[in-house]
């Protein structure tokens, strides 16, 4: 565990000593804190609802730029050679590199707690289903990074990394539209079950249901294997 | 007996190319071996064979007793790599960098301070220890790069090129630190600065299109290729033709040139390593011509270089 740690401790450095991870938390929180102040101020809307909603696609759209230099920079720069040729399995780097991704998610999630305040000041939001949309937020989230980093894991150009992660994240997150154009339904089906938005709808909605909750995961989970396997066929 | 490191037959292809070709050899205990061969001889691709960064076509490696391939993780740990171009992140500062690398090679928190303190030291980094690394100089960069590989006190080091691009001062220095880890570390050093191999190394390895062409020390190397033994000789005045047919019939003497465009005449022999030629030609040369001058070249490691590579070419 000390290499993941190590790893880690050197991509939340890496993150905080570019303009990277402060462009991306001032983008989200401006974002989403101007949808929020024109649903609750503008709308009348005291509930994080429409808020989850537009934090889901800010997050599909800017996640990309978290992940796209996790991989992609250190091939590049030439550090790859470095990281590996350390004492560090593959699964280690890979899974440090996506505790400290993870960690700007987490980040931005925190930077929206401040939204509650007025919520519960203005209105009576159920608790229960700002936790479900949390969580919801967080299990995209962390699907989002970890396809991203197996993209950046797999070019030395972190703009190609970050264009191919959004047009797969936009993917799984409109895809859900074609299940109405569709007759047969296996289609319909498919289409519905792995539409990103309709299963973090589903959190937003307050059902944290396992399926939807089995999806990111195996989605993450996937993604980040494939990684592993990216950087063993590298050698 | 398990040598530090290890190679057997190690061969990598990409496609229809093979960039090393069934290499091997070892590396002794405390033993410094100098890689030789130019551009594209295989010697990178070798040296990151080894470090673990690719996995050989076909062949083994071990490091430490280690395979590179079935025990990476065991290998990489017992060794100190450093590429060429270094390594190293830019918004780090060199203090923060090392200390990465060391967690990373698990050296003991309570071992830490004086690890760094020691290869900071080595490579004279204190002048610019909280330094960022974009701001450091080529030769800081290179010191840099070599003080990562000394963390955690590898029993091999693998050094890439490590004086490419340094002045002749840090050059010294750079040598310094090489030998005085050189006594406790088996080290593989590639370079194409000539005198730095025999500077620094016990054996050098001559590689060439990705083959092993010799592997001995410089003295060795230089026996094994004593037919490129040179005597020159200046002559005055006389029939050269003549002088050339006198130097072929002395026992030991391969090749005469003789260049006679100007007076007096310069005259290269190849001759045999074996036994005092020179004073056969002398004697030979004496009787009929007014020999100038006469002396005897020892290969280089040039020569010894050049004989290898253009023979296999």
């Amino acid at each position: 565990m000390s290499g993941v740690l190590a790893v880690y401790g050197k991509e939340i450095k890496l993150y905080f000593r570019s303009p990277i991870a402060y462009f991306v938390l001032a983008v989200f929180l401006l974002g989403t804190g101007y949808f929020f102040s024109y649903n609750l101020f503008v709308s009348g809307l005291a509930t994080m609802r429409e808020t989850f909603q537009n934090m889901g696609l800010l997050a599909v759209i800017l996640l990309p730029v978290v992940s796209m230099r996790l991989f992609a920079t250190e091939y590049s720069a030439g550090t790859y050679e470095l990281l590996a040729t350390l004492p560090l399995a593959p699964w280690q780097v890979v899974l440090g590199k996506y505790l400290g991704a993870l960690t700007m998610l987490v980040l931005m999630a925190f930077g929206t707690v401040l939204d509650l305040v007025p919520l519960y000041l203005f209105g009576a939001p159920e608790t229960s289903t700002i936790f479900s949309g949390y969580l919801g937020f967080l299990l995209l989230g962390s699907a989002c990074l970890a396809i991203g980093q197996l993209c950046s894991s797999l070019t030395e150009n972190q703009i190609v990394a970050a264009l191919v992660t959004v047009s797969i994240l936009l993917g799984f997150w409109f895809v859900g539209h074609l299940q109405s154009f569709q007759t047969v339904q296996f289609l319909r089906e498919l289409f519905l079950y792995v539409s990103f938005a309709w299963h973090f709808g589903e959190f937003i909605e307050g059902l944290a249901r396992f399926e939807s909750l089995a999806l990111f995961v195996l989605f993450a989970a996937g993604a980040l294997i494939l990684n592993v396997c990216a950087l063993e066929w590298r050698r | 007996m398990s040598y530090p490191v290890e190679l057997h037959s190690l061969t990598k292809t990409y496609g229809e190319r093979t960039v090393v070709d069934r290499v091997s050899f070892h590396v002794g205990q405390g033993e410094i071996v100098g890689f030789l061969g130019p551009n594209g001889a295989g010697k990178t691709t070798t040296l990151r064979m080894i470090a673990g960064y690719l996995a050989p076509t076909s062949g083994q490696v071990t490091v430490a007793g280690h395979d590179v391939i079935s025990s990476p993780t065991a290998s990489a740990a017992a060794v100190g790599y450093a590429p060429e171009r270094p390594a190293l992140y830019e918004s780090f500062d060199v203090l923060g960098y090392l200390h990465f690398v060391a967690r990373a090679k698990r050296v003991r928190r309570a071992d830490t301070a004086s690890q760094l303190d020691r290869v900071v030291s080595a490579c004279r980094l204190e002048a610019v220890a909280r330094s960022e690394v974009y701001k450091l100089s080529k030769g800081y960069r290179q010191r840099l790069g070599l003080a990562q590989a000394l963390l955690g006190q590898p029993e091999v080091l693998l050094l890439d090129e490590p004086t490419s691009g340094l002045d002749p001062g840090q050059i010294s220095e750079t040598r310094e630190v090489i030998r005085s880890f050189g006594h406790d570390q088996s080290v593989l050093l590639s370079t194409h600065i000539l005198p730095e191999v025999t500077l620094l190394c016990d054996r050098i390895a001559i590689l060439h299109h990705g083959q092993l062409l010799a592997i001995d020390s410089p003295a060795g190397l230089a026996t094994a290729v004593g037919r490129a033994n040179r005597v020159e000789l200046q002559v005055a005045a006389g029939e050269p033709s003549d002088l050339k047919e006198r130097l072929l019939d002395i026992s030991g003497v391969i090749r005469v040139d003789v260049d006679d465009r100007q007076v007096p005449y310069a005259v290269n022999c190849a001759v045999d390593s074996s036994g005092n030629v020179e004073a056969a030609i002398a004697r030979a040369v004496a009787r009929d011509w007014d020999l100038l001058a006469l002396r005897r070249h020892d290969p280089s490691l040039e020569d010894v270089f050049l004989h290898y590579v253009e023979g296999a070419a």
